[in-house]
C-alpha cells in the first residue's frame, strides 16, 4: 500500500456554488504515515508559481483560487508533490508521502521494475534516514538499519565498512555484497559514493528478488538509487558538517611503573624455576635492580626511579577533524529532470599527517527527446586524495616501551637493550610519505525506445574507470630504510580499473482489468580489464626529491619492476515474469544464465532460476472486519543464486617468469590449477510476513531463510607431496539458516509531537554439511612459517565456519594439583603453579594434538539495531543502537598483552596474575623464557565481544517555516551528531567489531542542511 | 551459431602474464626456465634461517640460547623434547617447501623423455633435472626415512604414500646413474650441475643409504668417488681461507656451490642468522653482527685440550670460527635482557666482508658450498677403509686433507698411523670431518650413519643435555601433522616410530 500511487484527496464538504469569478479554498496538509501537520508547505497556483500561500503549524492554508479549474501544487520538502485540481471543493484534506518512497521504480539490470514486484526479502532505506548518520561512507549509513545486514566499519581514514547479508554464505569468497549503483555492479571503492547524493538503498536478501542479479547475487545485492530531478520549481540544497574524531578506546597498558614490576617477577620467577633452592629477593637486589642487571637497560632503571612512564601512542596522534559539503541543484519539466551536485570532504586523521581529500561531482539527467524515445544519464565523478601514514607508525607507538623516553634518537625501539628491528621509531616513521591519488568516473547512460505503449526497449552502456596512483618515499633518516640498506627508497605504482557493462532489456507491463502483467528479457555482458605496474627505486643523493625524481636512484641493481595485466568476463540471459492480481496474489518468476571466464572450459555456465509468491490478505473483505490488522502480506521464495568471485585464472596452474642471478626462471606460484572448477550455488528458501496493525501505526517484518549452499568454493591447503601448497576447489556444503524482524512503530503521532521507535534483530546459524571424498575437516595453515594450523578459519564436518580451533583452558594450575599432573605429558612446556593448564580431552595423560578441538564459535546468537526518533515542533532528538549478542572473538591483541613477561608491552589486567598470594585468578603468573602454554594456545582468551552501542545520537532543530519563508528558505535545519559516543562491552581489545588493527573512533558532528 | 562462437570467444579469458602447466611442459625452450627456477627453489631451501633447520640439534652447531628461549618450536630440534614432534612448525616448513621441487622435477623428467626437439639438449635438462629429484629427495629420505616417490608418471599407481626404503633408493640410484650419463663434465653457468657432482652425489647416497635400503655399497661409492678424483677436475685450495673468501668463487675445489650475491632475491641472509647479536646492536652493518639462530657446540670451537675438536695448528679453526669480536677497537658488551652467548665463539663460514659498513648483514651473499673436493676425498678414504684399504685411506687424508690443514705440511706429530684399526679410522673421521666441514650441511647425516647421533649430541649439544630426552628415534623426524591430515595416503599409524600418540 506504501507503495501505491500516493496522491490521495477527500472531498469533505461541498458548501458554495462553483460560480464566483474567483473562489477561496482552505485546506489541511498532513504527512500520510504519521498523520502530522505538514507545515511549512508550500501551496500554489499551478498557473502562477507565484501566488501562493504557505501551511501554518497545524498544517492549514487558505488560497485564493481562479475557480473550478484552478489547479493547486503543494509542495513540501522531503515529500513528493503533490498535484490537485479543485473543483468544486472548498476543503482540500491534503495527504504527503515522503519522497524516497514515491521511487516505486528502481532500475535492475538495465530495466526498470516497480518496486512492488519485488516479492522477495526486501529492505529499503531512503535519504531521510541515510541522512541520519553523519558520514562519508554509505555502508556506515546502513549499520544497524536493515535487519539481516551486519556492517563492520572501520575506523582509518578513506577507508571502506564491510557489509554482510544473512552471515556466511561462501567461506572465504565473496562474503561481500554487491552493489548495484542506478544499474552499474561496481565491486568496491563504496567510500567515493557520495551518502548525500542517494535516494533510497534497498538490500536484496533473498534469492527471489536477486535472481536477477544471478551469478553474482549469492551474497546479497545492494541496489543504490541516486536522486534525480524532479519537475516543478528549481531547488538548490546546501548540506554541511564538521565532526571532531577521536579514539573511542584505547586498550589499558601498563604503565613504566608496573611493567618494571612485571618484568622483575617474570626474571625472578624464572630464577626459581632453574634454581628452586635459590634465593629470590638476593637475586633481584643483584642480578635484576643492580648496576649490571641482566634485565634492564640503564634508561629503563632511570625511568623507573624517576617514577617516569612514556606515552609513545600520544606522541603521534591529535584530535582527528572532519568536513564535509554538498551542494546540489535539481528540478526538471515534464520532459526531463537534471540533478546535479558537487561534494566536498575532507579529513585529517588521527595518526599524525593521515589524512583524506575528495572532490566529487555528479550529474543525473533525464531527457524525452520524442514520446517515444527517452535517454539518460547517471555520471558522477570524484578525486580523492590519500595521504598515507606508514602503518608501523600506530602499530608500533601502540605498543612502545613506556620506559623508553619519547625521542628520535633511536632507529628502533627497544625493551632492555633489546632492539627490536621491527619496531621502527614511530617518531622517524612519520617522515615517510604515502599519497594516493584516486580518480573514478562511474557513468550508466541509456536509451529507452518505446514503440507502443507498455513495451519498453532498453540499452544501458555503463562504465567504471579508476585511474589511482600511488607514491611511497621512505627517507634515509628512518629504521626502515636502516634496515633494509636502502639509501632512501621511492615507489610509484599506478593502478587502472576498466569496468565496462553492456545491458540491453525488453519488457513488456500490461495492466487488464484486476490482472497485471510484467515479462522482461535481456542480456547483459561485462567486461572487467585491470592493470597496475609499479617501480621502486633505491639509493638517493639526498631525502629532497621524495618519490619524484626516480632517474636520481643510484642503486640500480636493486630497482624492481612489476605489472599486471588481468580481464574477466561475465555474460548473461535473463528473463523475468510478474503477475499480480489485484495487488492480492503476485507472481515472480526470474531465470538466468550466467557465463563466466573465471571457470575452464567447460564449466563456465550456469543457471539461475527462482520462484516467488505473496499474497496480501488485507485485501480479502473478511479482513476488513479485523480492524487492528491494517496489512498482512505473506512471501514465499525460492531459488538459486551463484557466486564465482574466485581468485583469477584458478583453472590453470600458472608459471611466471623471474628474473633472479642474471637468468630468467619459471617458477609455479604453488597453485594447482583446477579445470573442473564450477559454479557455487545457493539454493536459498524464504518465508516472510508483513504484518501491519492500527492502521501501520505498528509494522512488523518477519522473514525465515534456510539456504543450502552445494560446491562451495576455497582455496584449500594441499599436501605439498602434490607439488603445489594450494588448489582452489569447489569443496563442500554449507548450510545457513536464520530469522530476521524489523519491527517500526509511530508510538505518538500529534500534531507536533511525533515519536517512533524501530528495532531490528537478526539470527543466523551456520554448519558445514559436507566436504569432499572422507574428508571431515579442512585445516587453514598460516602464522609466522605458514605451516601452523591456525584457530579459525578451519572447516569441520558438522560444525560452524566460525569454529574456534585450540586447546581447551582448564584451569591455572595450583600447587595442589602438582601431584595430580606430576606424570602428564606436557609435550615440553612447564605447567607449574600459576601455569595454564589446558583440558586433557581424551584423558591419555599426553597433551597432544589429539586434544585440540572445536572449543566454540564466533557468530553472534542474534544482532541488530533499535533507535527512537522523537519530534516535538522544529526540534528533534534521534537515538540509534546496535548491538550484537553472544559474539566471541580472538584478540590477537590482547593476547599478545596478556603474554607479556615486561619485555614487551603489557595489559593492565596482568596485575591480576597469579601469584602465591594471589592464586584466585585466571591470569597466569609472570615467567620469562620458559616454554609453557599461552593465551594463544588455548581459548582463555576468547572475548566475550557482546557489545551495545549508542551508534548515533542526534539533536536537530527545523527553523519555522514563518521564519525560513522570510529568509526564502524551504528548509533549514541544524543538528549535532554524537557517532559512537558509549559502548557496553567485555571485549578487551579496541573494539569488539572493527577488531584490534587500529582503535575504533568516535566523532562530534556539528551540520546543517539548507535548501531553497 | 556465430553468436555462439562469439560468446565462447568473449568468455575465454587466459591469462596474459603467466604460462599454463601445458605450456610450460610443451617445449624444451620453456622447460629450460623452469629448470633453472627448480635450481633456485633447491638454493632458497639452503639459506636464511630455514636453510639452518637440519644443522640444529648436532653435535657441532647449536641454536643461540636467545632462540631458545623465544621459539619453542625450533627449540625442539634442539632439546628433543616434547615440540619434536609432528605439529612442530619449523620442520613442517622444511617438508612444505621441498616436495613442490621434487614434484616438479618430476614432471620435467616426464615430460622431457617424450619430447623430440633436440635430443641432446634433452638429455641434458633431464640430467639435471634427474639430479635436482635426486638432491632433494635424498635429503628428504635421510632425515625422514620412507617417503612418497613422486614418479610423474605413475601418479596413479604410486599415490602419495610412504614408500619402503629400497625402493627410494632404487629411484635415487637409477635417476642418479642417468645425471651421470646425460650430463656435461663442465658447465659455464655454474647455476647449472655437472657429471662429476652427480658422480659425487650418486657415491654419496651408496655410501650414506642405511642398511634398510640394502643400497650401502661401499665399492660402487668408492668407484664414483674415485671417477670424480682421476677425472682430474678438480684439486684442493692450498690456503684453506679461501674457500670462503668472496672473490674466489667456484674454485677448483668446488664440485657444486649454491650461488648467491649481495642484491637481493640473490642474497642469502645468513649471516643474519650466525653473527652475533651484540655486533648487530653496535652497527647493523657490521659483517659479523646477526642474531645468533645457530652457534658451534663447546666442542667444536674449544681444543682439543680443552675437551673439544681443535688440535693445535689447524688453520681451519680460524677460517671455521670467530672468537674474536672487537669492533673498530672497541670490545662490544654484552647487553640485558639476551641468552648470554651472544660473545661465545660464533660460526664465521658464511661472514661476507663486502657488507662490511655499506650494508646490513642481511644483504650477505657469499655462495654455500653443496659439495666441494675436500669432501670426496674424505668420503673416498671413508669407503676406503670400509673396504678394509685403511692405509691408503689414512694416506688421503694425512697427504691431502690433513696437509693442507696444517698450511701444507703435515707436522709428524699429526698424522694419522697407517696402523689405525678400522674402528679407530672411523672414529677420527668422525672428528676430521667436523674440523673439514662443519656447518657446511652434513654433519646431521654423517651422525646418523655413525651410529652415534645420541651419544654424541647429548654429550656436545648443549640443549640437548640440558633436557636430556633424546632418544634413538629421534634420528627421524616426524612426518608433519598437516601432512597426516591433508595427504589421503598417509594417516597416523604411518607416523615414525616415537612420534605416535
Amino acid at each position: 500500500m506504501k507503495n501505491q500511487i500516493l496522491q490521495i484527496l477527500l472531498l469533505c464538504l461541498v458548501t458554495t456554488a462553483a460560480l464566483a469569478q474567483s473562489v477561496t479554498v482552505k485546506g489541511r496538509v498532513t504527512d500520510k504515515a504519521t498523520k502530522a501537520p505538514v507545515f511549512g508547505a508550500s501551496v500554489a497556483l499551478k498557473s502562477d508559481l507565484s501566488k501562493g500561500t504557505i501551511t501554518n503549524d497545524t498544517g492549514e492554508f487558505t488560497l485564493t483560487v481562479s475557480g473550478p479549474d484552478a489547479k493547486v501544487i503543494i509542495h513540501s520538502f522531503g515529500y513528493q508533490d503533490i498535484e490537485i485540481q479543485v473543483g468544486n471543493q472548498t476543503f482540500l484534506e491534503v495527504i504527503m508521502d515522503e519522497e524516497a518512497k514515491g521511487l516505486e521504480e528502481i532500475v535492475v539490470v538495465g530495466a526498470v521494475v516497480r518496486r512492488e514486484s519485488l516479492t522477495g526479502s526486501v529492505a529499503s532505506i531512503n535519504a531521510a534516514k541515510i541522512s541520519q548518520t553523519p558520514t562519508n561512507n554509505i555502508n556506515q549509513a546502513l549499520q544497524g538499519k536493515v535487519a539481516g545486514a551486519y556492517v563492520v566499519s572501520n575506523s582509518q581514514p578513506g577507508s571502506d565498512a564491510s557489509i554482510k547479508i544473512r552471515g556466511n554464505n561462501s567461506i572465504q569468497f565473496g562474503t561481500n555484497p554487491i552493489f548495484v549503483v542506478d544499474g552499474v555492479i561496481i565491486d568496491g571503492g563504496f567510500n567515493t559514493l557520495n551518502p548525500d547524493d542517494i535516494a533510497s538503498i534497498d538490500v536484496l536478501k533473498d534469492a527471489a528478488s536477486t535472481a536477477i542479479y544471478g551469478s553474482r547475487g549469492a551474497n546479497g545485492v545492494v541496489v543504490v538509487t541516486t536522486k534525480k530531478g524532479r519537475s516543478g520549481a528549481g531547488k538548490v540544497s546546501y548540506n554541511a558538517w564538521f565532526g571532531v574524531q577521536s579514539f573511542s578506546k584505547k586498550v589499558d597498558l601498563m604503565k613504566g611503573k608496573d611493567l618494571f614490576d612485571l618484568r622483575v617477577d617474570a626474571y625472578a620467577n624464572a630464577f626459581i624455576e632453574k634454581n628452586p633452592q635459590g634465593n629470590r629477593q638476593q637475586y633481584i637486589n643483584d642480578s635484576l635492580m643492580g648496576p649490571n642487571s641482566l634485565a634492564f637497560a640503564q634508561y629503563e632503571l632511570d625511568a623507573y626511579r624517576q617514577g617516569k612512564s612514556y606515552d609513545w601512542l600520544d606522541a603521534v596522534t591529535r584530535k582527528g577533524f572532519q568536513q564535509n559539503h554538498t551542494l546540489n541543484f535539481s528540478g526538471g519539466t515534464e520532459k526531463g529532470s537534471y540533478f546535479l551536485s558537487f561534494n566536498y570532504t575532507d579529513q585529517k586523521g588521527i595518526v599524525k599527517s593521515s589524512g583524506y581529500k575528495r572532490l566529487g561531482g555528479r550529474m543525473n539527467l533525464e531527457q524525452a527527446i520524442k514520446p517515444w524515445l527517452k535517454v539518460g544519464t547517471n555520471t558522477s565523478f570524484t578525486n580523492s586524495k590519500d595521504d598515507y601514514v606508514d602503518g608501523s607508525v600506530f602499530s608500533v607507538a601502540a605498543v612502545a616501551n613506556p620506559l623508553l623516553p619519547v625521542d628520535t634518537a633511536g632507529y628502533y625501539l627497544k625493551y632492555g637493550d633489546i632492539e627490536n628491528q621491527d619496531a621502527y621509531n614511530p617518531l622517524r616513521s612519520l617522515s615517510i610519505t604515502g599519497d594516493n591519488i584516486s580518480n573514478r568516473l562511474l557513468s550508466a547512460n541509456y536509451v529507452n525506445i518505446s514503440p507502443i505503449k507498455d513495451l519498453n526497449i532498453r540499452s544501458t552502456v555503463s562504465f567504471d574507470l579508476t585511474n589511482q596512483q600511488t607514491f611511497w618515499y621512505t627517507p634515509m633518516t628512518t629504521g626502515q630504510d636502516r634496515r633494509n640498506s636502502n639509501h632512501g627508497k621511492a615507489s610509484q605504482r599506478k593502478d587502472v580499473y576498466n569496468n565496462l557493462q553492456w545491458d540491453n532489456t525488453i519488457s513488456y507491463n500490461k495492466s487488464f482489468g484486476p490482472h497485471y502483467l510484467s515479462v522482461l528479457a535481456g542480456t547483459s555482458l561485462q567486461k572487467n580489464q585491470y592493470n597496475y605496474n609499479q617501480v621502486d627505486a633505491f639509493g638517493f643523493p639526498n631525502d629532497d626529491f621524495g618519490y619524484k625524481f626516480l632517474g636520481g636512484a643510484y642503486s640500480k641493481d636493486k630497482t624492481s619492476l612489476s605489472s599486471d595485466f588481468i580481464t574477466t568476463t561475465l555474460l548473461s540471459f535473463l528473463g523475468r515474469a510478474d503477475y499480480s492480481y489485484n495487488d492480492k496474489y503476485f507472481v515472480t518468476a526470474t531465470l538466468r544464465y550466467d557465463g563466466s571466464s573465471r571457470f575452464g572450459a567447460n564449466n563456465k555456465w550456469g543457471a539461475f532460476p527462482s520462484l516467488a509468491l505473496a499474497y496480501d490478505m488485507s485485501k480479502e473483505g473478511f479482513m476488513s472486519n479485523l480492524h487492528p490488522i491494517s496489512r498482512l502480506k505473506w512471501r514465499v521464495g525460492y531459488g538459486i543464486a551463484g557466486n564465482q568471485n574466485i581468485p583469477n585464472y584458478a583453472f590453470a596452474s600458472l608459471y611466471r617468469p623471474n628474473y633472479t642471478n642474471n637468468s630468467v626462471t619459471y617458477v609455479s606460484d604453488g597453485r594447482l590449477g583446477n579445470p573442473n572448477l564450477h559454479w557455487e550455488r545457493q539454493k536459498q528458501l524464504n518465508l516472510g510476513v508483513d504484518l501491519g496493525l492500527f492502521d501501520n501505526r505498528l509494522m512488523v517484518t518477519a522473514d525465515y531463510f534456510n539456504i543450502n549452499n552445494d560446491d562451495l568454493l576455497m582455496v584449500k591447503t594441499l599436501s605439498t607431496t602434490t607439488g603445489f601448497t594450494n588448489t582452489v576447489s569447489n569443496v563442500g556444503a554449507l548450510n545457513n539458516k536464520g530469522i530476521e524482524f524489523a519491527v517500526s512503530g509511530a508510538l505518538i503521532r500529534k500534531q507536533d509531537f511525533q515519536w517512533n521507535v524501530n528495532l531490528t534483530v537478526s539470527h543466523d546459524q551456520n554448519k558445514v554439511t559436507a566436504l569432499y571424498g572422507d574428508t571431515k575437516a579442512i585445516y587453514n595453515k598460516g602464522g609466522y612459517t605458514g605451516v601452523e594450523i591456525q584457530r579459525t578459519g578451519n572447516l569441520f564436518l558438522g560444525e560452524s565456519l566460525n569454529s574456534v580451533y585450540s586447546y581447551k583452558f582448564d584451569k591455572i594450575a595450583q600447587q595442589a594439583d602438582m601431584e595430580r599432573i606430576k606424570d602428564m605429558d606436557f609435550a615440553g612446556r612447564t605447567v607449574h603453579p600459576g601455569d595454564i593448564m589446558p583440558v586433557d580431552k581424551d584423558g591419555n595423560g599426553v597433551i597432544n594434538d589429539d586434544d585440540r578441538y572445536v572449543v566454540g564459535k564466533l557468530n553472534p546468537k542474534f544482532y541488530g539495531g533499535f533507535g527512537t526518533d522523537v519530534t516535538y515542533k522544529g526540534f528533534g532528538f534521534n537515538m540509534f543502537f546496535n548491538y550484537s549478542y553472544g559474539l566471541k572473538r580472538l584478540s590477537g591483541l590482547y593476547e599478545g598483552l596478556m603474554s607479556s613477561s615486561g619485555v614487551s608491552a603489557a595489559h593492565e589486567d596482568l596485575k591480576n596474575r597469579w601469584t602465591p598470594e594471589n592464586t584466585n585468578t585466571n591470569v597466569p603468573r609472570a615467567l620469562y623464557g620458559i616454554p609453557r602454554y599461552s593465551y594463544g594456545d588455548t581459548d582463555l582468551g576468547l572475548q566475550n565481544a557482546s557489545f551495545l552501542r549508542l551508534s548515533t545520537l542526534t539533536v536537530s532543530y527545523t527553523l519555522p517555516r514563518k521564519v525560513a519563508s522570510v529568509l526564502r528558505l524551504e528548509n533549514t535545519r541544524f543538528y549535532v551528531t554524537g557517532a559512537n559516543m558509549l559502548r557496553f562491552t567485555k571485549d578487551r581489545g579496541y573494539d569488539p567489531e572493527t577488531g584490534d588493527g587500529y582503535p575504533n573512533s568516535k566523532m562530534l558532528t556539528a551540520g546543517l542542511n539548507i535548501t531553497f | 551459431m556465430a553468436s555462439t562462437v562469439s560468446c565462447t570467444d568473449f568468455l575465454d579469458q587466459q591469462p596474459q602474464t603467466a604460462l599454463t602447466q601445458e605450456q610450460v611442459f610443451a617445449k624444451l625452450e620453456n622447460i629450460d626456465p623452469l629448470i633453472t627456477g627448480l635450481y633456485t627453489n633447491w638454493r632458497n631451501a639452503r639459506k636464511d634461517r630455514g636453510g639452518f633447520m637440519f644443522q640444529l640439534g648436532g653435535d657441532e652447531s647449536q641454536q643461540g640460547a636467545f632462540q631458545v628461549r623465544s621459539e619453542a618450536d625450533q627449540a625442539g630440534l634442539d632439546r628433543y623434547d616434547g615440540f619434536l614432534a609432528p605439529r612442530n612448525n619449523a620442520l613442517t616448513q622444511q617438508w612444505d617447501l621441498r616436495w613442490p621441487i621434487v614434484s616438479a622435477a618430476a614432471k620435467a623428467i616426464l615430460a622431457l623423455q617424450t619430447n623430440t626437439e633436440d635430443e641432446a639438449k634433452r638429455n641434458v635438462l633431464l640430467g639435471e633435472a634427474s639430479f635436482i629429484w635426486s638432491a632433494v629427495t635424498f635429503e628428504l629420505t635421510q632425515y625422514w626415512g620412507e617417503i612418497p616417490i613422486i614418479d610423474a608418471g605413475k601418479l596413479n599407481e604410486f599415490g602419495t604414500s610412504r614408500k619402503p626404503l629400497p625402493q627410494v633408493y632404487e629411484y635415487l640410484i637409477k635417476n642418479l646413474q642417468f645425471a651421470v650419463d646425460h650430463l656435461p663434465e663442465t658447465q659455464t653457468d655454474k647455476r647449472r650441475v655437472t657429471k662429476y657432482a652427480a658422480m659425487a652425489l650418486l657415491g654419496k647416497v651408496y655410501l650414506y643409504a642405511p642398511q634398510e635400503s640394502n643400497a650401502r655399497d661401499y665399492q660402487k661409492a668408492a668407484d664414483m668417488f674415485d671417477g670424480v678424483i682421476k677425472s682430474g677436475k678438480y684439486s684442493l685450495l692450498p690456503k684453506f681461507a679461501d674457500l670462503f673468501d668472496p672473490s674466489k668463487p667456484n674454485s677448483s675445489e668446488s664440485l657444486y656451490e649454491f650461488q648467491f650475491t649481495n642484491t637481493y632475491p640473490d642474497n642469502n641472509q645468513t649471516q643474519w642468522q650466525m653473527g652475533s647479536r651484540a655486533l648487530a646492536s653496535i652497527d647493523g652493518n657490521c659483517s659479523f653482527g646477526g642474531y645468533d639462530l645457530m652457534v658451534p657446540t663447546a666442542y667444536a670451537y674449544k681444543d682439543a685440550t680443552a675437551g673439544g675438536v681443535w688440535e693445535a695448528g689447524d688453520v681451519r679453526k680460524a677460517a671455521s670460527i670467530r672468537y674474536d669480536f672487537i669492533y673498530n677497537g672497541q670490545p662490544p658488551k654484552l647487553l640485558s635482557g639476551f641468552g648470554g652467548d651472544e660473545l661465545d665463539p660464533h660460526v664465521k663460514k658464511f661472514e661476507d666482508p663486502r657488507t662490511q659498513g655499506t650494508m646490513s648483514f642481511w644483504y650477505s651473499g657469499k655462495n654455500i658450498n653443496y659439495m666441494r673436493y675436500a669432501d670426496v676425498l674424505l668420503c673416498y678414504a671413508e669407503c676406503l677403509n670400509e673396504l678394509k684399504r685403511t692405509p691408503e685411506a689414512v694416506g688421503i687424508v694425512n697427504n691431502q686433507v690433513r696437509a693442507r690443514a696444517f698450511g701444507g705440511t703435515l707436522p709428524t706429530a699429526m698424522k694419522w698411523s697407517e696402523g689405525l684399526s678400522q674402528d679407530e679410522f672411523r672414529t677420527k673421521m668422525l672428528d676430521e670431518r667436523m674440523r673439514e666441514l662443519c656447518f657446511e650441511g652434513w654433519r646431521r647425516m654423517d651422525l646418523i650413519r655413525s651410529g652415534k647421533f645420541v651419544s654424541l649430541i647429548k654429550a656436545r649439544n648443549r640443549w640437548a643435555a640440558e633436557s636430556n630426552t633424546i632418544q634413538e628415534f629421534h634420528k627421524k623426524y616426524p612426518i608433519p601433522l598437516t601432512e597426516v591430515l591433508q595427504n589421503e595416503d598417509i594417516s597416523d599409524a604411518d607416523q615414525n616410530e616415537g612420534y605416535l600418540p
